[in-house]
């Protein structure tokens, strides 16, 4: 017992001083990718064969275009081409599937602030039910991150509920494997309404690497990176209920 | 362990399923006969933040007479993914680190190895320093895993200091993995023929120092725990799996140490890897001490000249891992101008979800958690 007390004394008061001090990210942490303006589609190219996420790298009639949703965040094209770099921005989680598309000579970016009232009913209290399908582990394990004192993001009255009736959100992670499908719409559809899906890391995003299955509902939140780092996780989910703009 | 996978169309899916009374089927009866018999099935989706599978507890009165796994749920083709993208190595690796994604820096050896054996044309035998930082992030691997299962035991037990404790620890030292490679799963760190990254001896000198904060940090965490009694009252006897049963189930890796040398009990598979934690350390200092001073670390040379090359129609390569779960194995199968026919991965957890089956054998099912934890097999891994 009294060695409880001297552990605790020893290791002392360990949460995270973010939010709202800056995350204590890596050195060489990969966040949202730049892309200069005069990107060519022969710049694209040859990126692109470097990619090992299909169909990150793209050009259309708007110019050139890397898809956050689906980008695993290795930094290989960067290498390729240097016309394309990866800044620190680690506020990566948007509300819409197209605002994860960079695209070239793209200006300043500001991350989004939510405005649905249903969202921002969450600010005090945002139960989450995570589902885990056809994915490798990695989101699963960089979310659970999140309730440990280093980030405990029960501060802010977010955690992860045992039930799908009790969550707001359904926190999905991996591609929807075949054989997680049924189990996934039995759980999306236990929880009550209003109901919001929060799709977490390429794989429920887009797929990532993998062939997608099909997603119960349009999510309201996507969050980006393979796994996203939890600084971008815990940012995102404060986003979206209006408690950080 | 019975697998729901590898059924090409949906009828023949469910029809399997019923037949073994599958969570389709809610009128599947038990197998046991009487009063006392009585089935409880949890999952797919479990309480916890993990990964899906389907438990059926077969019980007599309050005892475990039998569990029943089901898993496939996680299938998604990671092999096959591989042989489709034969010819592109950056997206092979890529998708070889998401079979698990905890034993991302493992698989990608293992790949790399394979390519590195088969094409020496191609890559070259990666050199003394790539071999250290790959030697590195996989013990960084193994302990931050470690650490990650001590501290959920004391979670599951309602030991709280040891439990929070080691939840941050953990995270120190995937932050190590990412001060190497700027991923907390060493991502995109190991390929063929090297390591996109390096450890000069500015960043050793910086890791030694989080290790050693990390590793006095932990063994006063882990101290503790293990000299509660009623922690070790909770884990003593639980879950045993005996050394001779080991044996004739074919466990591997913690879960068959902790049967050979400790008793394999709750208590058994803690103490392994608290040892395997000490290990790990020690390895990790004796390369870091060698990075910072520029030299070679005497635990590691280059790897050798590959004794392999591909003649005739087919080649067979095989490489393993001792991964923080146990041996990890790739295969691939190549044929003529070293096109990739086939690739299998055998995750160290294929082996042991028998051994979890067998551990809860007798006991209540309130123990599952601790011994399920205790083992912390991949479901991922198992399925891919």
């Amino acid at each position: 017992m009294l060695d409880a007390f001297a552990a605790r004394l020893r290791q002392g008061f360990r949460t995270g001083a973010f939010p709202p001090a800056p995350p204590n990210l890596p050195p060489d942490f990969r966040g949202r990718p730049k892309l200069d303006a005069g990107m060519t589609r022969t710049d694209v190219e040859s990126a692109a064969k470097e990619c090992p996420s299909l169909g990150s790298l793209g050009f259309d009639e708007k110019g050139a275009f890397l898809d956050m949703g689906r980008c695993i965040f290795c930094g290989r094209c960067a290498k390729a081409c240097p016309k394309i770099s990866f800044t620190r921005e680690y506020r990566l989680g948007v509300f819409r599937r197209e605002d994860l598309v960079v695209r070239a000579g793209e200006g300043e970016y500001a991350p989004p602030e939510q405005s649905d009232p249903e969202a921002l009913a969450l600010r005090h209290s945002f139960l989450l039910r995570e589902v885990s399908a056809g994915g490798c582990g990695a989101c699963e394990l960089d979310a659970n991150v999140l309730g440990t004192l280093a980030w405990d993001f029960g501060r802010f009255g977010i955690r992860f509920a045992a039930s799908p009736r009790h969550a707001d959100a359904i926190y999905l992670t991996g591609p929807v494997s075949k054989n997680m499908q049924l189990a996934l719409d039995k759980t999306y559809a236990a929880a009550p309404y209003p109901k919001f899906l929060i799709a977490a890391g390429a794989c429920a995003i887009s797929g990532g690497l993998y062939a997608q299955g099909k997603l119960p509902a349009v999510p309201s939140l996507f969050i980006p990176g393979c796994p996203p780092h939890p600084a971008t996780t815990l940012d995102a989910l404060l986003r979206f209920t209006g408690r950080r703009a | 362990m019975t697998k729901i996978e590898y059924f090409p169309d949906e009828a023949a899916s469910a029809a399997f399923m019923d037949s073994l009374g599958g969570y389709r089927n809610p009128s599947a009866v038990s197998p046991l006969k009487g009063a006392a018999a009585h089935e409880v099935a949890v999952g797919p989706v479990h309480a916890g933040v993990i990964e899906p599978g389907h438990f059926r507890f077969q019980c007599m009165g309050e005892d475990v007479y039998n569990l029943q796994i089901f898993l496939g749920y996680q299938h998604r083709g990671v092999e096959s993914e591989i042989v489709e993208a034969d010819g592109f190595t950056a997206r092979q690796v890529a998708l070889a680190e998401t079979c698990a994604g905890d034993t991302s820096i493992a698989a990608a050896t293992c790949f790399a190895e394979i390519m590195e054996s088969v094409f020496p044309d191609r890559f070259a035998a990666p050199d003394a320093k790539a071999m250290s930082v790959r030697s590195c992030l996989l013990e960084l691997e193994r302990i931050a895993n470690h650490v990650g299962d001590l501290g959920a035991l004391a979670g599951d037990v309602a030991f709280l200091p040891t439990s929070s404790f080691c939840g941050r620890i953990r995270g120190d030292y995937l932050n190590m993995t990412a001060l190497v490679c700027g991923n907390r799963f060493g991502r995109n760190a190991v390929v063929p023929g090297g390591t996109r990254v390096t450890i000069d001896s500015e960043k050793a000198a910086k890791l030694k120092s989080l290790v050693a904060a990390a590793k006095k940090d932990l063994d006063n965490a882990l101290g503790l725990m293990f000299n509660e009694p009623t922690v070790v009252d909770r884990f003593s006897g639980t879950g045993t799996v005996t050394k001779e049963t080991a044996a004739q189930i074919g466990l591997v890796g913690v879960a068959r140490r902790a049967s050979d040398e400790f008793g394999g009990d709750v208590l058994a598979r803690a103490k392994v890897r608290r040892v395997e934690i000490d290990e790990a350390h020690e390895k990790i200092s004796a390369i870091l001490d060698a990075l910072e001073a520029g030299r070679t670390p005497e635990c590691l040379e280059a790897a050798k000249a590959p004794t392999m090359k591909p003649e005739g129609r087919f080649a067979v390569c095989v490489s393993t891992v001792q991964a923080w779960r146990g041996p990890l194995v790739h295969a691939a199968l190549f044929g003529e101008g070293g096109k990739l026919l086939r690739y299998k991965i055998v995750d160290p957890s294929a082996f042991n979800w028998h051994g979890l089956a067998w551990a809860l054998r007798g006991e209540q099912i309130s123990n599952f958690p601790i011994c399920n934890k205790s083992f912390n097999l991949s479901y991922c891994g198992t399925d891919r």
